[in-house]
């Protein structure tokens, strides 16, 4: 996996953009493909259904009657399950090429509010099994029949939290039927528009009302003139806030601003923490004694910040980290990860560049006016 | 900039991938067609064998059809020596490699699947015939695999005289040859009737009878009578070799009407319907599904 990873990175140039590593997946997946049609030209039909149409067909070769008491030659029907071995094998694999990009981009998608992991695994393993369902079953009424009644003796059923968590699952189920009927070329096109267009969905923040301002304008704004330099110090003038503030408020505010300098530090050192560690967990003890041990190991210093605690729902934890440099975000996340898989639902970091950006800002100033001289 | 190579470099090579398809031999189809070779191999080493004795009731090969030929019927060589069959109810036509037992192709007549009591089947020059129990001939050439083929259809005039169950074709009289299952002219109920369709007459000339009295033959054997179930031409004689379903017997004629002979086929068969004998001196005979699945069955000839 870790190889497959470096061979998208290598693609994409290392490109963290979700589309660019998916359109390389999909072109690693194409590739492959290719290759494999080359050598096993007999697994083209299944692209098309052709392979199914073939089988529902007389067999092209009839059974011998004198070598066989039974009527069914041995011989005669080794072509026919090497074919049917590799096939079946084909469709296993293309469901898991397939579904692999799903997780992914479920993964992805669902960062925030936390993914189910149970869900990420079903996703992988729901469609084969549809899959071996369509193939054992094929064109046989007696069998669906029989399919119906023994999956109506098993009761599986489970709160899915999110409608597109549902979407995901009945995804699984197409592209696990369209591998059974095969016709794997319904299965990827499923699998690559799916994932392209959530993908664009999730980006573009698709479904939110256009009338409403997005989270970012409505903070981008006001926080951009408290920290915006101009001659007086600050873009928002003091009557201004005189009109909109309380007393209470002020206070509130006031507070919070002293919190946030004592955590950061005074003006003119570094700052003592530079990222946010976000950890969604349903045992909060545990995980925080584990992630306290991690965070010893891989960073300069930690601060427990605040814990949320969600009824019904994982806790989250929140820890103002400074990070190391030879230690990489992909590095602090793994070692926060390694071994707590029940304990830790999710975990993110989230480093700040405004000390960058500021230390741009300033030798762009600094160019200017030396700029005339 | 730094782009550009890798993303030619990748689309060089799925170019390269593509125009190589189709260099290597289907795996299915090289497992196929080794069996093949080797079940022609084993017919041929059963000839070899079956040369040195005189039993030649040992079948050389026996394939066992698929469910859509249970109702198999007539039997029919090309000029090149191809089998084609059909089955019995629906107007379609098979391709059999009789030596390896591989279904070639298949393709039916007409628009739509046409139904009818079709009992015989015979190959005259370039055109097919298939002949229905009440005399009527269809006429259509060869399709390829899964195609349809337009047909024509001649009503013979016979369905008074005769239930027929065999066509052949006589190159040397340019005739098919209709083999009566049932006479229907009480005059002519003890003998057995074959008819002759000249194919370069017209219709007041075309049409003979050939009538053989078989008194001796059924006494012989034992039988109260005779119903062809098909008839063909043997290829190194030129007799006609007429196949008898109900009595499970084999019967050779000169053209002229003299019993060459009559003997009971092996006891394995079941429900004969077709027969043909191929240039390489091979008997064929097809039997219709009943408590066993339908079967085609190889034998020594003569």
């Amino acid at each position: 996996m870790e190889y497959f990873k470096r061979l998208i990175n290598f693609i994409t140039l290392g490109s963290s953009r979700p589309i660019r590593r998916l359109a390389a997946y999909y072109g690693l997946i194409a590739v492959a493909g290719v290759v494999l049609f080359h050598f096993f030209p007999t697994l083209d039909g299944l692209l098309t259904g052709a392979r199914l149409e073939q089988l529902a067909k007389a067999p092209a070769l009839l059974q011998d009657g004198l070598t066989s008491a039974s009527g069914t030659s041995p011989i005669a029907d080794l072509g026919s399950r090497l074919e049917f071995s590799l096939s079946t094998v084909f469709v296993f694999l293309s469901t898991l090429a397939l579904m692999l990009p799903v997780t992914w981009v479920y993964m992805s998608a669902r960062k925030g509010q936390g993914y189910n992991q149970s869900i990420v695994q079903a996703l992988i393993v729901l469609p084969m099994i549809v899959a071996g369902i369509v193939l054992i079953v094929r064109n046989s009424l007696a069998l669906a029949f029989s399919l119906g009644g023994v999956v109506a003796a098993v009761r599986f059923r489970t709160n899915l939290s999110d409608a597109r968590d549902i979407v995901f699952i009945f995804l699984a189920i197409s592209v696990g039927f369209a591998a059974g009927v095969q016709v794997i070329m319904v299965a990827l096109l499923l699998s690559v528009i799916f994932n392209f267009v959530l993908v664009l969905i999730w980006r573009y923040d698709f479904g939110r009302g256009v009338l409403e301002p997005t989270a970012a304008s409505q903070w981008a704004e006001p926080l951009d003139d408290l920290a915006g330099k101009d001659q007086g110090g600050n873009t928002v003038p003091d009557r201004d806030l005189v009109l909109a503030l309380t007393p209470t408020k002020v206070d509130a505010l006031a507070a919070r601003f002293a919190r946030v300098q004592a955590i950061m530090g005074r003006n003119g050192k570094k700052p003592r923490y530079d990222a946010v560690l976000t950890v969604t967990s349903g045992k909060v003890g545990d995980a925080q004694k584990h992630i306290e041990r991690a965070l010893d190991g891989v960073t300069k210093r930690w601060k427990f910040d605040e814990v949320v605690t969600n009824s019904g729902k994982p806790s989250e934890l929140y820890y103002l980290v400074r990070t190391r440099k030879s230690v990489s975000r992909d590095g602090i996340l793994t070692a926060i990860r390694a071994g707590r898989n029940g304990d830790i639902v999710n975990a993110d970091l989230e480093i700040g560049d405004a000390l960058a950006r500021e230390a741009g800002e300033a030798r762009k100033e600094r160019k200017q006016q030396e700029q005339p001289a | 900039m730094r782009r550009t190579p890798r993303a030619v470099a990748l689309s060089l090579c799925l170019l390269a991938a593509v125009s190589c398809e189709g260099a290597q031999a289907d795996v299915g189809d090289v497992v196929h067609s080794s069996v093949a070779l080797a079940r022609v191999q084993r017919l041929a080493q059963r000839r070899a064998d079956s040369a040195t004795t005189t039993d030649h009731s040992a079948p050389l090969a026996q394939w066992l059809l698929p469910h859509a030929l249970q109702e198999i019927s007539g039997l029919a060589l090309t000029s090149d020596g191809r089998l084609l069959t059909h089955d019995d109810e629906v107007g379609q036509v098979w391709e059999i490699d009789y030596r390896s037992g591989a279904v070639v192709k298949r393709f039916g007549l007409g628009a739509g699947d046409i139904h009818g009591d079709f009992e015989g089947m015979a190959v005259a020059n370039d055109a097919i015939y298939m002949l229905t129990s009440r005399g009527k001939l269809y006429e259509f050439a060869e399709a390829a695999n899964g195609a349809r083929a337009d047909y024509d259809v001649y009503d013979t005039g016979l369905a008074r005289a005769c239930e027929f169950e065999g066509v052949a074709f006589d190159r040397a009289a340019n005739s098919l040859l209709f083999a009566c299952k049932l006479v229907l002219n009480a005059a002519s109920r003890d003998s057995l009737v074959i008819y002759r369709w000249r194919l370069d007459s017209d219709s007041a000339t075309r049409i003979s009878r050939l009538a053989i009295g078989v008194a001796g033959v059924l006494a012989a054997n034992g039988w109260k009578a005779l119903h062809p179930s098909d008839i063909t031409v043997d290829p190194l004689t030129g007799n006609y070799v007429l196949l008898a379903s109900a009595e499970s017997a084999i019967m050779s004629v000169t053209p002229a009407g003299e019993v060459v002979f009559a003997r009971a086929l092996p006891a394995r068969h079941h429900q004969p319907e077709g027969i043909a004998i191929t240039k390489d001196s091979i008997l064929i005979i097809s039997d219709e599904a009943g408590k066993r699945p339908a079967i085609i069955t190889l034998y020594r000839w003569p």
